[in-house]
């Protein structure tokens, strides 16, 4: 802008400047030519004199060298000139001057020479003897004035231009500085010396504010993003066409087992196993894919997802889900439905053994009580399975229809110990209880079929002539309620398992022992749905120590 | 210009990362076929090794094509160059790989005292490549430093091998023929922890510029 400013000033002075010369110049040729003339009328006038009195003689001492004289005769014949040799001149009787002089006393004419250069200024005057004198004079005409002038014409024109460009320089810096010195980050609150520019302050300061505005809500938008992502269970990975990692969230980083992961850095250096490569090939040749991979001791779903721009794969959306639980669940439940399928088998194929020896009349009628007994027994043990199983899908689901009532802790164990007393007995099993009658507010009828199940079980697995006793601790924050065995005990390998369902330590007694295997399941899940705490501890071969921890 | 350049060379450290992780499969798959009956593994290995020659015959061309065209310098140059030299490593991986394969069946229908040395050896020269795949795409020196030192180890398991090899057969308790397969495949597990210790090399020379000269290892 300054330099433009200069520009413009700079060339307008010297415009300025060049036309006043030339105007100046005019003017003073038109104004000298008429000097001029004049000039010539006062000489001519003078020389009359000097004809008058002295005739030619006396012309000639007069004529000097500035202005030519010439005398000529009433017909044209020159009689002298101080320039010229009279008597080669021809008849100037046609002159313009001469015959206007002739006629009129006085003549004037002008004439350019040829050469344009020049041009000369006639004053004629006619004296009393009738003959014309002349006075001529010549002046160079505009252009050879021009012409001769050039030179310091051109030295004054580039004093004062190089004085306009100073100026101009100093004049340009003024009028910007102001426009330099604007805030603009705060356009409101400039004092600015030009009023022409408000308007384009205030439009700035809107925009300002507009942009401000659209910033915030942007960056706002992209913090709203990464805490969703940040805060979502599944891994998120946004990559681009040549796999380089765009967006990820901590997840996805967890998930990959990675700590950190430097922005366009190849997604695949996060991880190259196999199926993950194959699903980012996938995804950026445009395919829709969902895969399963191992990532350490973690199971992933990989779900990708292409990004099409105008029908083109600009990247890919990979979604990593942690499936580790799901997939155990899944076993779980088909273990769980493996078991209880074999588990009424096996009833039903005795059953329909022994229902088939009889329909075949093989057996002896005093054998049939027998027989029936075995089928009683049978149909018997799948009746308690299948209530067990019922039982602990109630528990699972959680739709309990029982309500919460006040328990005594110590008649729920007297009578569990009222129903367990006969098999106590067939084992020789001695029952002993101790501690107080405590108060809880629980679901009973759950509490004694836990006390039952943890009770049965010590009875079952004890030895001929043990020991089952429980006791009930109270105490200010919590109630403890101990199942002390003397039985076979559970191996510090199996003490976790023992709490699956259909879990037996010794499978190879288990249809001596009887039971379903799923007495401890039940124990734990109804403890979980009563908000107990349920702990074993174990020395095999001596017995076992189940608590049940009730918190006040 | 600059940024064609770089994008280059980005595809040239995903497709290096990708025939990495070739190699991986392959060699794991090569180390299972040895233990289990299972013909599809051995297929399986000879696909990846082709896969495998592939890639480099790809990296190669691509490599050339950013020399070419490119002119890199420095750092670039550095890059380019090792991407060259690992290649070929890479690629000498995956042939020992297929080679391990083959003789795989003519192992697995034995029962052999030696194949838990040899399996412990295909363990730590299956870790070896992973590492010096890992310090290649982490760009890590320590890591690439501690695959080069790793190599003892099997170098130390191949002479276990070997050792109880001679024992064995001094003894007369070994087929002679099994035991040369078995001796081959250490031998082959050997060369393949030196080429991933090789790949290492590579990948402190593009990070610092000094290639460790470790001649001896070839041998």
């Amino acid at each position: 802008m300054t330099r433009k400013i200069f520009r413009y000033i700079l060339f307008v002075s010297s415009v300025v400047l060049a036309v006043g010369i030339a105007l100046t110049m005019v003017v003073q040729y038109h104004y000298f030519g008429d000097q001029l003339e004049e000039e010539l009328e006062r000489e001519a006038s003078y020389l009359e004199v000097v004809v008058k009195n002295q005739g030619v003689e006396g012309l000639k001492e007069v004529a000097d060298n500035s202005e030519r004289i010439t005398l000529i005769d009433a017909e044209g014949a020159v009689l002298y000139d101080n320039r010229a040799d009279e008597s080669s001149m021809e008849n100037h009787a046609d002159r313009e001057e001469f015959v206007e002089a002739k006629s009129l006393g006085r003549g004037k004419a002008v004439r350019q020479s040829e050469t344009m250069a020049e041009r000369t200024i006639y004053f004629a005057i006619r004296l009393e003897s009738g003959e014309i004198l002349r006075v001529s004079s010549t002046q160079y005409n505009i252009l050879a004035l021009i012409g001769g002038m050039v030179q310091p014409v051109v030295i004054v024109l580039v004093i004062m231009i190089i004085l306009a460009a100073v100026f101009a320089d100093k004049v340009a810096a003024r009028i910007v500085e102001p426009i330099n010195k604007l805030d603009l980050e705060h356009p409101e609150d400039n004092d600015n010396s030009y009023e022409e520019i408000t308007p384009l302050l205030t439009k700035i300061h809107k925009q300002q504010r507009q942009i401000g505005q659209q910033l915030a809500e942007a960056v706002h938008r992209q913090e709203e993003f990464q805490v969703i992502t940040d805060n979502m269970q599944e891994g998120l990975l946004v990559i681009g066409r040549q796999t380089e990692l765009l967006s990820c969230n901590r997840s996805a980083l967890k998930l990959l087992g990675v700590k950190e992961a430097e922005e366009k850095d190849s997604v695949l250096a996060l991880n190259r196993s196999e199926p993950f490569r194959k699903s980012v090939e996938a995804v950026l040749s445009g395919k829709h894919e969902s895969i399963m991979m191992q990532i350490q001791d973690r199971v992933c779903s990989v779900i990708v997802n292409p990004v099409f721009q105008d029908g083109k794969v600009t990247g890919g959306v990979l979604l990593l889900l942690d499936v580790t639980e799901k997939m155990e669940r899944e076993r779980l439940r088909r273990e769980f439905t493996a078991n209880v399928s074999h588990e009424l088998k096996t009833p039903l194929t005795s059953i329909q053994g022994y229902a088939e020896i009889m329909k075949e009349g093989i057996v002896a009628s005093a054998d049939v009580p027998k027989f029936s007994e075995k089928i009683f027994e049978e149909a018997g043990r799948m009746i308690t399975l299948v209530e067990d199983i019922l039982k602990i899908s109630r528990l699972d689901e959680g739709c309990l229809p029982y309500e919460d009532e006040d328990t005594d802790i110590y008649e729920c164990v007297e009578n569990v110990f009222a129903h367990l007393q006969s098999s106590a007995q067939r084992k020789n099993v001695e029952l002993s209880l101790t501690g107080e009658h405590c108060h809880i507010m629980t679901k009973k009828t759950i509490f004694e079929e836990m006390i039952y199940n943890l009770c049965d079980n010590g009875i079952k697995y004890n030895r001929e002539g043990g020991k089952l006793s429980v006791s009930i601790d109270e105490t200010a924050e919590k109630i403890e309620v101990k199942v002390e065995d003397t039985g076979i005990g559970i191996p510090a390998g199996d003490l976790e398992k023992i709490f699956e369902r259909f879990y037996r330590v010794d499978k190879s007694h288990s249809r001596e022992i009887g039971g379903t295997g799923l007495g401890l399941s039940i124990v734990k899940h109804a403890a979980a749905c009563l908000n107990m705490n349920v702990d074993v501890t174990s020395q095999e071969g001596t017995g076992s120590v189940f608590k049940i921890l009730i918190k006040k | 210009m600059r940024n064609y350049f770089d994008r280059q060379l980005g595809t040239l450290h995903v497709e290096l990362i990708k025939m990495g992780s070739l190699c991986e499969e392959a060699i794991t798959l090569s180390t299972q076929a040895l233990n289990e009956k299972d013909r599809t593994l051995r297929e399986k290995v000879f696909l990846t090794d082709s896969e495998i020659d592939q890639k480099e015959r790809e990296i190669e061309d691509l490599c050339m094509r950013l020399l070419l065209q490119q002119q890199p310098v420095a750092g670039d140059l550095r890059t380019v160059s090792a991407a060259m030299k690992m290649i070929s490593d890479m690629e000498r991986i995956g042939d020992q790989a297929a080679d391990i394969a083959e003789l795989s069946r003519y192992i697995v229908p034995y029962e052999s005292k030696n194949k838990k040395t040899l399996l412990k050896m295909a363990e730590a020269a299956v870790h070896m490549v992973t590492e010096s795949v890992n310090a290649f795409v982490k760009n890590d020196q320590d890591l690439a430093q501690k695959v080069i030192n790793d190599d003892d180890a099997v170098d130390q398991l191949f002479e276990d091998v070997k050792k109880e090899l001679m024992n064995q057969i001094q003894a007369g308790e070994v087929d002679a023929g099994l035991s040369l397969d078995l001796l081959m495949v250490a031998k082959y597990l050997e060369r393949i922890a030196d080429h991933a210790v090789n790949i290492a090399e590579w990948v402190i020379y593009s990070i610092t510029g000094v290639h460790i000269s470790n001649e001896h290892r070839f041998l």
